[in-house]
């Protein structure tokens, strides 16, 4: 068993190695954000001339291509980098993100090209999706595979910083281009300049990655051709093995992933949905808590070269699950006080027939309601408005705020629209009657509501940089060196992509069939705490592991 | 290590300043599915949603 190495510097070699697959890792996180920040304006230029039926498969396409196709990515080039090196399989996947993303530049808009054009643009979505799913298994091996033992931790934990910066970096680009040229021109055109750096940025990363030399634990192998012919079935065909990845995933990466959606975009959604909080305001609020945090990805990655990473990761689990209710409850008292005293004295309860109510699941954006107990439901919602559910058999949907009742509306109904309209604004006006504010009260920067929302909202990110920040290095240890890459993409991608890529949608569904603003913090909460048990459980400390003992 | 802090701290207030100047804009990525649908606000559509209902 071998000892914690005592901590000497980072040769140059190492560094190289840190910064060139770091570097690569943000730009393709860059080039995955591009798509989802500017979707409004993707959609207008490419979906919305579709007739409803068609833009709802692709609106499904787009969501799927982002989230559900990166396990496949996974198993493409995780099967790939353990086959012919890591070297040359996350060159590969860098090209294929960059080049997809710089190609959509180019790409014609439904007025030009017809039906040709959103096609070619989820086909290039859909790339961007396998890419990412093969780039981050890469670049941790990679990073991990030339740390010294007793220093994994702390050396991966670079690659975990990467997606917040790449974030920040797409916001940036788009937010220059867009002031630069104004809305007009940015809508017309100019939205297409970020996608066209990322061409710059490909070449930076490729030039870079081209001077990197393979890994030497996967070189070694190579000489000895120990390589493995068919990760795919020795990763998941053999129960020894598929085991560690299944544990990997439900007690380690399910956990991760709800903790790092939840502390970095469920809380946005949160502030902007149900705290009424303006956008701009908003945005700034989890920017700089996003920015706090940020190093204590690194932190919490060398600590976990001393005290173990399962402590860290466990407690992250932990710590959200016990605390994830009091905090968003302190951002509603921060946020919207006017809110929060309005939920105590005026209750809003929706009255209605419970076989008329259904589930409200609405995964890609596309689902359609209109029962008159959804449709209360979904405004509601929408609206940020807690509200309780009470069943009335025979009852026509309606919403009660204090002792005013509205009654809901039929959306199938010839007259929904107008319907709709008189449903919204007498809801509006009760609300506002009872003291419900239509928008957050204005939170100057620095005053005393703001910092405490910095706060809380930082301590939000410290989980997800406790769960996040070692996870790099745990997944690396689990496995092997000849299936290594294989084994560690799938419970990755499969975990942020399926557990965390759906936690908004399945929140949401939560709070609009429970009425309490809250409630979607029970996905995150059930998911985390059943990570923090099998993981606490069935998942093996690992940083004391030798990586190549089982070469 | 210090030259790393500083080029953070540098990129961070030049996000922090775009951001601010720089208004309304979908931080989340809206990459959770599509906010175009009109009936059926998806799980991401941000402020936009209740603009009908503000006063």
């Amino acid at each position: 068993m071998a000892t914690a190495a005592a901590p000497r510097p980072m040769s140059e070699g190492e560094k190289m190695v840190i910064f060139a697959s770091s570097l690569g890792t943000i730009f393709e996180w860059y080039d995955f954000y591009l798509f989802g920040v500017m979707s409004a304006i993707i959609a207008a230029n490419f979906f919305s001339a579709l007739d409803e039926s068609t833009r709802n498969i692709f609106v499904l396409l787009a969501f799927a291509a982002g989230f559900a196709v990166r396990p496949f990515g996974a198993l493409v080039f995780g099967r790939l980098g353990d086959m012919i090196g890591r070297k040359y399989t996350f060159l590969i996947t860098i090209l294929i993100m960059g080049l997809s993303t710089f190609l959509v530049a180019f790409l014609p808009t439904y007025k030009t090209a017809g039906i040709i054009a959103p096609i070619a643009l989820i086909a290039l979505r859909m790339f961007q999706g396998l890419a990412l799913g093969g780039e981050y298994g890469g670049a941790a091996t990679y990073v991990a595979e030339h740390a010294p033992h007793g220093r994994r931790g702390f050396y991966t934990s670079w690659i975990q910083t990467t997606a917040t910066v790449g974030l920040m970096l797409a916001l940036m680009v788009i937010l220059g281009t867009r002031t630069y040229f104004g809305e007009k021109d940015f809508a017309d055109w100019a939205w297409r300049i970020p996608y066209a750096m990322s061409g710059i940025l490909l070449a930076i990363s490729v030039w870079i990655r081209l001077k990197l030399n393979e890994s030497p634990a996967f070189a070694k192998m190579k000489s000895e051709g120990k390589t493995s012919k068919a990760p795919l079935s020795e990763s998941f065909g053999q129960w020894k093995n598929a085991k560690i990845v299944i544990f990997a995933l439900l007690g380690l990466t399910a956990g991760q992933a709800v903790v790092w959606y939840g502390g970095q975009f469920y809380t946005l959604f949160f502030l902007q949905t149900f705290l009424r909080i303006d956008g701009p305001t908003a945005n700034v609020l989890i920017a700089v808590s996003l920015i706090l945090g940020t190093p204590f990805f690194v932190f919490f990655g060398a600590w976990s070269d001393k005290i173990g990473r399962k402590p860290i990761i466990m407690a992250g689990c932990l710590l959200a699950v016990l605390t994830y209710f009091p905090l968003f409850g302190a951002l509603t008292t921060y946020g919207n006080p006017k809110l929060q005293q309005a939920i105590q004295k005026s209750p809003v309860t929706v009255v209605a027939d419970a076989g008329s109510c259904n589930l409200i699941l609405n995964l890609t954006g596309t689902a359609k309601f209109t029962t008159p107990c959804d449709l209360a439901r979904v405004y509601l919602s929408n609206s940020g408005v807690n509200y309780d559910s009470v069943a009335q058999p025979g009852a026509v949907a309606n919403v009660k705020v204090g002792d005013k009742s509205i009654a809901s509306y039929d959306g199938a109904a010839p007259n929904a629209k107008d319907e709709k309209a008189r449903f919204e604004k007498e809801v509006r006006a009760a609300l506002n009657e009872a003291g419900y504010p239509a928008k957050a009260d204005p939170i100057p920067v620095g005053s005393s509501n703001w910092l405490m929302l910095v706060l809380i909202l930082t301590i939000l990110v410290v989980y997800v940089t406790m769960v996040y920040g070692p996870v790099a290095a745990m997944l690396v240890e689990m496995f092997p060196t000849r299936i290594r890459y294989t084994s560690m993409s799938l419970p990755y991608h499969i975990g942020n992509g399926w557990f965390g890529g759906f936690l908004p949608a399945i929140s949401f569904s939560i709070v609009a069939a429970q009425g309490n603003i809250y409630s979607g913090l029970w996905y995150p909460i059930i998911i985390a705490g059943m990570t923090f048990v099998i993981g606490m459980i069935m998942v093996k400390e690992t940083k004391d592991v030798d990586i190549y003992a089982n070469d | 290590m210090w030259k790393i802090a500083a080029g953070f701290l540098v990129f961070a207030g030049i996000a922090l300043y775009m951001l601010s100047k720089g208004g309304d804009v979908d931080m989340s990525g809206n990459e959770h599915g599509s906010s175009t649908a009109e009936h059926a606000p998806a799980a991401l559509a941000p402020a936009s949603a209740p603009a009908s209902a503000s006063k």
